[in-house]
Order: C-alpha cells, then structure tokens, then sequence
C-alpha cells in the first residue's frame, strides 16, 4: 500500500492538516443535522480525506465497506433513451461518482442518481427514516445545464439525500449552488503543514530524516500533500539513508513533456510538428489531461524564452485552451499551439540571428 | 394441414422454376407451355422420387393441383406478356433491341469471355461423369458491364439451356390477404429461395441429361439473389447457396453485382463481399468483370448508330462512352435519349464541343469527372450543363482527400482572372484550384465533416514541405477551427426545438467540413514536391479508445491496490498516481536493496517509458489495419 493511503487519517480526530475544519464539522455531524457541502481547494490538499473522514463520523465503519461497479444507467429522457455508463462507489449509506465522465449527459446522471438514492433511502434502528449521502466529485466540470438540474433536485429530495460536492474551484458552480450549500474552502497544506506530515511518516516508518530534507520536498511538491508524500516515497526506494542533497525524481510525464519542449525549440519544421504529435499522443494514451499538458508545455518553453517573447506565447497559450475546452478533440488545438509557438519562434530567430 | 402445406410448396416452387425456364423474354410462348408440360411430369416424378409411400390417390391431387397452378402461371404470363407486347408497339428500347447475340458483339473483353466459355465447357462436357463440387461459377462486376449478356451468348453458342432463377414478384398485401383467406401462407422469397436451392442440390440426380434424354444441358443461373436485409437473413442466405455450390452437379452460375463502395453506405456492400469469399470457399471459381473500357463501348455505340441510321459525330459517342463509367446498358439508354432530339443536340454540340474536350483533357488524371460540374471554376468556360447523361460520380473519400492534400494548383497565373478579381496581398493570394470546388467534391465524396477533418488532420502534415511552418500554423489553426464548430453540432442541448437542432447541427457540419478542407488548401501555400503519399488512417481515433481503456484501467488498478473508500479524480490517478506506480514497480523488480544505481536509474525509467511507446506502436498499427480494411 502506498503512503498515501496507508497514512491518510480515516477519523476527523486524526486529521493533522486542517484539524479546525475538521472538529467543525465534527460539531456539525454531532448536531444531527448536516446540510449540503461544498468541498473546494486545490489539489492534494485534503478534501477527499476530510469527506471520507466525515462519513465514517456520520455513517460509523460501515461507511468504508464500498463497492466499485460499473453501472449502466438507462434513461428515458422524452423522445429517447439514453444509456449511459458510469463507475461508481458506493456503500449502504453512500454514493460517490464522478458525473463529469458522462460528458455532456451529465444532467441526466445527475437526476436519474438522485431519483434512485430517493426511492430506495435506509431506515436506520430507530425505525426512522435515514438519509443517504450523494458524494459528486469535479462538480466544477459540470455543465451548466446539469448544475440547474442539480439544484432542482437538491430542493426536492432534501429530505432523503445529503449531496457533498466537491471540486478544485468554487467559481464554475453556480451560485445557485453554491448557496444551497454550506461552503468550506480546503486550502493548500503550508510548507510547515507538509513538513509536519511528512516527519509524522518519518517518525512511524522510523526513518532517519536529515535536517531540511522533508522542507526541500515539501517545496518541491508545489503544496500539494499528495505529491509531497508520494516523492516522499520515491525518494524513500530511491536512495533509503538519505543524503542531504538527494535528488528528487520528476515524474515522468512531467519529463516526456519537457523532452518534447526541447524537441520544439530544436527544431521548427512540419516534420518535427509531427514528431511531437506522435509523443503527444503517448502523453494522452497515458491519459494526462490535455489541459495539464498544454499547461505544463507552456511553462517548460517559457523557461527557455527569451522574455520578449514571452508576452505573444502565453497570448496564444491561452487562446488555444480556451478553444480546447470548447472543442472536442484536443490534440487539434495543442497542435495548434504548437504550430504556432514554432511559426513565431522559428521569426524570432530569423530576425535575431538572419 | 401440414401435408397440404408441402403440397402447395411444392407446386409453387415448381411453377416458379418453369417460369424461370423460360430464361430470356423473347422465347415463344410456345416453348414455354410444351415446356412446362413436360415440367409438370417431371414433378411427378419428383414426387415419387421423395416418398414412395404415399398414396395414389394423393399423387393425383397433387398432379391436379399442379395443373391448375400451371393453368394459373399461364394465365399470369399471358397477361404479362400483353402489356409487353403494348410496349413494344412503340419505339423498342435499345438495350433489348441491341442484345449481343454473337461473341462478335459482346463487349466483354474476349479474356474474360474465353475464361468463362472454356470453364462451362469443360463442365459440360465432364459432368456427368465427375461427382460433386467444383461446379460453381461466381461472376462479379458492377452493373451494366455484361455478365448476363455475356452467359446468354456463351450457353446459346454452347448449345445449353440457361435455366435461371428469378426473384419471385413480391407479394402485396392485398394479395396477402386474398390468398391468406384461400389458405396459402405468406412466404418470404428467401424461404422460396431456400427451398429451390435445396431442390436443386437434392434433385440433380434425376436431372434429365442424365438419364439419357435427348435433351440439351443446362447451366443454372442465379442472377437476382433475394434482398437480405440484417445478419441473420444473410448468414441464412449464404449458408444456402455455400451448400448448393458445395453439393450441385449442374454447373451453376452465380452472377453478382458489386456496388461501388462509397454508394453504398449500409454495409450490404460487405455482406456481398463476405458471401463472395465464402462461396469460392466452398470452392466456386471466380470471374470479375471489370468496368468496360471507353473503346469498347464506343464500338458498340457505333454499330447501334449505324442500325438506327443515326447521324451521331464521333465526340458526342466518345463522350457519352466516358461519362458511363464503363456502364453499357447506361451508354446505350443515353445514346438512346440523345438520339431522340438530335436537332437540340446539334446545335449544342458544335458550340460546346471544345470547350468539353479540353475540359477532359484536363481531367484526364482523374478519369472521374463529371464534365456537368467541370465548369464552376473555369471561368473561360460557358456554364453550360450539356446533357443529363453521365452518371452521377461518386468518388472514394480517399480520392477526394488526396485532392485536397495534394492540393494542385495552375501554374501559370491566368492574366484573365487577375483583372476582375479583386487586388488581394501578396502573401492572401492563390493561383486557382485545379479541381472543382471542395464542398462539391466532399459532396461526391459523401464526406462526413468528422472524419474529413480527422483525415485531414492526421495527414496534412506529410503535404507540407520542408521548411514552411507558417503554413502547418495556418493549417492547425484552421482545423482547429473545424472542430470547434463540429462541436457546437454535437451538443444538442444548447437548443430545445428539435428541429432547430437538426437544422443547425447540418449547417455546423457542412461548415466544419468546408471549412477544414478550404483552410487546408489555402493554408498549405508551398506544398510538397508530388511524390507517392499512403494516406493513414488517423491515429487519434484508437488513441481515443486506447486511453479510454487505460483509464479505466488505471482507476481499477488503482482501487484495488489500495482499497480505500475513494474515487478518485481520474487525473490525479494518471498523473501522479500512475507515474509513482510505474516507478515503485520497476524499482522493486530490479533493485530490490541497493542503492548504488542512482546513476543508471535515471536512464532506466526513461527506457521503460520507450519500451511502452513500441508496444503500443504496434497494437496501433495492427489497429490501423484492421480500420482500413474496414473502409
């Protein structure tokens, strides 16, 4: 089991990071009435553990024994049906899914879940009818459409379902949403947070952490806890007495896409325009999002520009992301930004040197 | 009941087969009833032959029955005959009239002929003494290229008797009804086609050849196969006719005609290819007829002007020859029409006749050119649309593709056009298509927006020559443009009426598609030298199944290492999860405990990152193979 696992706190008790959010809604689960919550902050900053935490305070440890399926929903939507198919998590208290991957039929999973979740709630030993509770990640890559039906659905079975939402930026939910919601914001981890954690794990896997080794990781990591502790690891099967200046190993997308960053800045020609499609490709068969690529490009060529230069690429770095959210093949628009990150370099350098 | 029910089956496909005995419609009337007299014996015969039990007096219901069923077709065919003989009062259509009645005549190119002629020869000449297989003939080909006219000749040189299977009429509902009400069952002509097939394999040992008649051999043919329409009709339909080419004695002649393969959308075209295959499995021999040559049309179109007596110029049957598409019985219905007004002809031919020839002249390289479409870039040309003959081209997707990509111009700036155009900059400006314009010939193509651009797409870059980045910038860009637009097409739910959506979702595709191959051929200002391209199929469609399956793969994986209660968001999987994987294993693999390979661990993980780019280099092209058939 990785780190990350092993050592991720299963009760809000034992939450280091953001123990003040977590003995709130300790509190807020004690008083027997929980409303909806919208979970946001950046990535790898603690909001799954939190939610995870939070069910088992609500649900006890029945709330961990869940089961991953892939279901197929079929739904009857007027004129048609749509099929639809979706993996979800779920437990006899909860329901966890990622609507977003039903593309642009997700307001339909969004209704048809909650319909379901309705009709068939538990009765807890009191005899009392009991809620469930709907977990929907990446509620910010819902479309619009699917986020007005949310909120319909949300009042109406307010009564049998608790929906907890969560995704990286508040700003793309609807503030229709948004205000039905208790909102709780996870920021990222402090440096000293990630320090505080990683000689924690130091200290249970009695590990000898030299001074400023675990600083140098954590800046490293960009705040973000999950990659601190997964480098944590690496550097752990790396090199284990470790060295003060032991190197941190990159990932190895980040890697492939520096490669192809110096592959362009080589050469600019169609036929080099193809090599790197080719290695692009192999990036998103190994299924980094190509927002992250295009992010992540620009910002390895940006380190080898000269800053006159830099105005115009983030200009069209940023166009081409936009049009990549609003196309469907994204590989048409990187190459795009590629071809024209080339076409203004390939000037550059005719102007500069003749 | 169920005795009765044979009765009828029998009867009626026995009737069908006498009606099919009369093979070309020329035949006198005569013939056929003597003929089907003695049909009608040999059916008792049948009879006997199939259950000796039966009784007597049963046998002579049966005899009675088939009488008046005979009586009926007879009735059927001298009403069908009347209305032809109505026809014929008037002008007689030329493709009957100019039937080939001697090897001389035919068109088909001798080889064929010779192949076919020396294959039935030999068959009849060694059938009776050689058992089963080996009696089949399949003969392929696109319409109208003279695969029937062809047997027809050949048997009646040989001397046999072409016995050929005709789709029954199809039943209309009334007659359903009627004959529901008079206890005939509604059968489906491919039960009719099954059960004739089955008779023949069964029965051919009584065939009369072989015992000793004096009558002529004959040579079986299947001409029209009974529609299919879904797999399970199909696989009954191949199944039947691979047992008759397995188990026939007669030689049997399979004529099938093959569609063009962008005509036909549905996969029927496949199935006809799967039931090829399959039948010379079964060990039928094949001939393809291929599309006529122009010249020997034009023989042909000579003799029939010289019989009609009409004065048509050499051009004008030069020309109709090309535009038929190796289609003679569509050479000879446009000879036809032309020569019905030749007085409007003439006067149009003396005018436009060079202006179509040094169109075609132009054309030549791509021998598919409808001259009726010709003149929307030429501008010197009168836009004039000759006659409405030549057969509406379609052309291959990939055809239309190489056009766009190899994207030829006129070399030479035409003075003419630059003076009435406007004054556009140096580096906007493109010497003229040498095509017709691109949305005409996706059109041809019948080219899907989608899989235009993805073509486009995955190949334009090998059509861009060395040097010019600019342009594969402009190239991309508009693309990238193509698809943005193809996406506003497929997300209906920005609208609510229904027709709306259709409506605009058509007009979205149409401009995607125009505006991917105008933004290729504009944006690909220095083309490549012209040298020999394989178009690819594009990679992006299986690398879109491909990191679908990965992620899922991933997120399973996932789970199951580390059975917590998540799911997770399926980027954080791939990207840092999935990398930490993949590294944690290689190390625990390789070097289990010792730490003096840091140098080389560097190298290690890049190499393992390689090793995984071949392998799936080769599943994609393997892939890629098995898509391109599919095309």
């Amino acid at each position: 089991m990785l780190w990350v696992d092993k050592y991720r706190p299963r009760t809000l008790d034992k939450v280091i990071v953001h123990d003040d959010i977590a003995s709130n809604l300790k509190k807020l689960v004690s008083e027997q009435d929980c409303p909806h919550l919208l979970f946001y902050g950046p990535p790898g900053s603690g909001k799954k553990t939190l939610i995870m935490a939070l069910l088992k305070q609500m649900f006890g440890p029945g709330a961990e024994k869940v089961k991953m399926e892939n279901k197929a929903w079929k739904i009857d939507a007027g004129s048609r049906t749509i099929e639809l198919e979706l993996t979800t998590l779920s437990s006899t208290h909860h329901v966890e899914l990622n609507p977003s991957d039903a593309g642009f039929q997700d307001r339909y999973i969004v209704q048809e879940i909650i319909k379901e979740m309705a009709k068939n709630r538990p009765i807890d030993t009191k005899g009392k009818k009991g809620f469930k509770v709907l977990v929907l990640n990446e509620v910010d890559k819902l479309s619009r459409e699917a986020q007005h039906s949310l909120r319909r659905t949300m009042e109406k079975y307010s009564a049998s379902c608790r929906l907890i939402l969560c995704c990286n930026s508040s700003s793309k939910v609807t503030e229709a949403v948004r205000s039905r919601c208790l909102n709780i914001r996870v920021n990222a981890p402090t440096n000293d947070q990630i320090v505080k954690v990683l000689e924690f794990i130091g200290k249970k896997e009695g590990l000898q952490l030299p001074a400023g080794f675990a600083a140098r990781i954590a800046n490293h990591s960009n705040r973000s806890l999950r990659r601190a502790v997964l480098a944590f690891e690496t550097c752990k099967v790396q090199q284990y007495p470790f060295t003060v200046d032991q190197g941190i190993p990159p990932l190895d997308w980040e890697q492939y896409v520096s490669e192809i960053a110096s592959d362009i800045i080589n050469e600019q020609s169609p036929k080099r325009l193809f090599l790197v499609r080719g290695k692009l490709y192999e990036l998103l068969v190994n299924c980094i999002p190509p927002q992250i690529i295009l992010k992540k490009l620009l910002s390895e060529l940006l380190k080898k520009l000269d800053s006159e230069l830099k105005h115009e690429i983030c200009h069209w770095a940023a166009y081409y992301e936009h049009r990549m959210c609003l196309g469907q093949k994204a590989i048409f628009h990187i190459e795009a930004f590629v071809a024209k990150f080339m076409s203004i370099y390939k000037g550059f350098l005719i102007a500069t040197f003749g | 009941m169920g005795k009765k029910r044979t009765l009828v089956v029998l009867s009626s496909s026995d009737e069908d087969e006498k009606g099919r005995r009369t093979g070309s419609s020329s035949r006198p009337r005569s013939a056929a009833s003597s003929k089907s007299s003695r049909r009608g014996g040999s059916s008792r015969k049948l009879n006997v032959g199939r259950s000796r039990a039966r009784s007597c007096s049963q046998l002579e219901e049966a005899v009675k029955f088939d009488k008046l069923s005979e009586d009926f077709g007879e009735c059927l065919r001298d009403l069908h005959t009347v209305s032809g003989l109505k026809c014929t009062d008037m002008k007689e259509i030329w493709v009957e009239k100019y039937k080939p009645h001697s090897f001389a005549e035919l068109a088909v190119h001798k080889k064929k002929v010779d192949e076919v002629k020396g294959w039935l020869e030999e068959k009849l000449m060694t059938s009776e003494v050689v058992g089963f297989g080996n009696s089949a003939l399949l003969i392929t080909g696109q319409a109208g290229v003279g695969k029937s006219a062809a047997l027809q000749v050949i048997s009646s040189q040989l001397g046999a008797e072409l016995c050929e299977w005709t789709t029954p009429t199809p039943t209309l509902w009334g007659e359903h009804v009627h004959s529901r009400r008079s206890g005939r069952y509604y059968m489906s002509k491919l039960d009719e086609f099954e059960i004739f097939a089955e008779k023949v394999g069964k029965y051919c040992l009584l065939h009369p050849s072989c015992n000793g008649g004096s009558r002529k051999p004959v040579i079986f043919l299947i001409d029209d196969l009974p529609v299919t329409n879904g797999r399970i009709a199909f696989a009954r339909l191949n199944k039947c006719l691979t047992t008759l080419v397995r188990s026939t004695w007669v030689p049997t002649v399979i004529l099938i005609t093959e569609y063009h393969k962008t005509e036909s959308v549905e996969s029927s075209s496949n199935f006809l290819e799967e039931l090829q295959s399959s039948l010379e499995k079964a060990g039928a021999h094949k001939v393809v007829f291929n599309p006529l040559t122009v010249n020997s049309i034009k023989k042909t179109l000579f003799r029939i002007c010289e019989e009609e007596k009409c004065d048509v110029t050499g051009n004008w049957i030069d020309h109709i020859a090309r535009t038929s598409g190796g289609d003679i019985r569509h050479a000879i219905t446009s000879l036809q029409y032309f020569c019905l007004r030749p007085t409007d002809g003439f006067s149009l031919a003396t005018s436009t006749l060079p202006a179509i020839q040094s169109k075609t002249s132009v054309y030549k390289h791509n021998s598919v050119s409808s001259p009726s479409l010709a003149g929307t870039e030429d501008l010197d040309a009168p836009p004039f649309l000759p006659f409405g003959f030549g057969r509406d081209e379609t052309i291959n997707l990939f055809h239309a593709l190489g056009k766009f990509l190899h994207n030829k111009r006129e070399t030479d700036d035409s003075c003419a056009l630059e003076q009435h155009s406007l004054v556009l900059q140096e580096k906007l400006s493109r010497s003229p298509l040498k095509m017709d314009a691109p949305e005409v010939v996706l059109s041809q193509a019948h080219g899907q927006a989608r899989k235009v651009a993805d073509f486009l797409h995955e190949n334009v870059l090998d059509f861009i020559s060395g040097e010019a980045i600019d342009d594969a910038w402009l190239v991309t860009s508009y693309l990238c443009d193509a698809d943005l637009l193809l996406d506003n097409a497929s997300h209906p739910t920005r609208f609510h009426m229904m027709s709306e959506i259709y409506e605009s979702e058509n007009l979205a595709q149409v401009v995607a598609a125009s505006v991917a191959t105008r933004g290729v051929l504009f944006g690909n200002s220095h083309p490549s030298p012209s040298r020999w391209h394989t178009i690819r199929s594009p990679r992006l469609w299986q690398i879109e199944q491909l990191s679908w399956h990965n992620k899922n793969q991933m997120a399973s994986e996932r789970f199951m290492d580390s059975n917590p209660c998540n799911l997770y968001h399926s980027s954080h999987v791939t990207m840092e999860y999935g990398s930490t994987m993949k590294w944690l294993r290689s190390k625990n693999f390789e070097v289990p405990h010792t730490c003096q390979k840091d140098i080389s661990r560097n190298d290690n993980g890049v190499f393992d990152f390689d090793w995984m780019d071949q392998e799936k280099d080769e599943t994609s092209e393997e892939i890629e193979e098995e898509e391109i058939e599919d095309w």
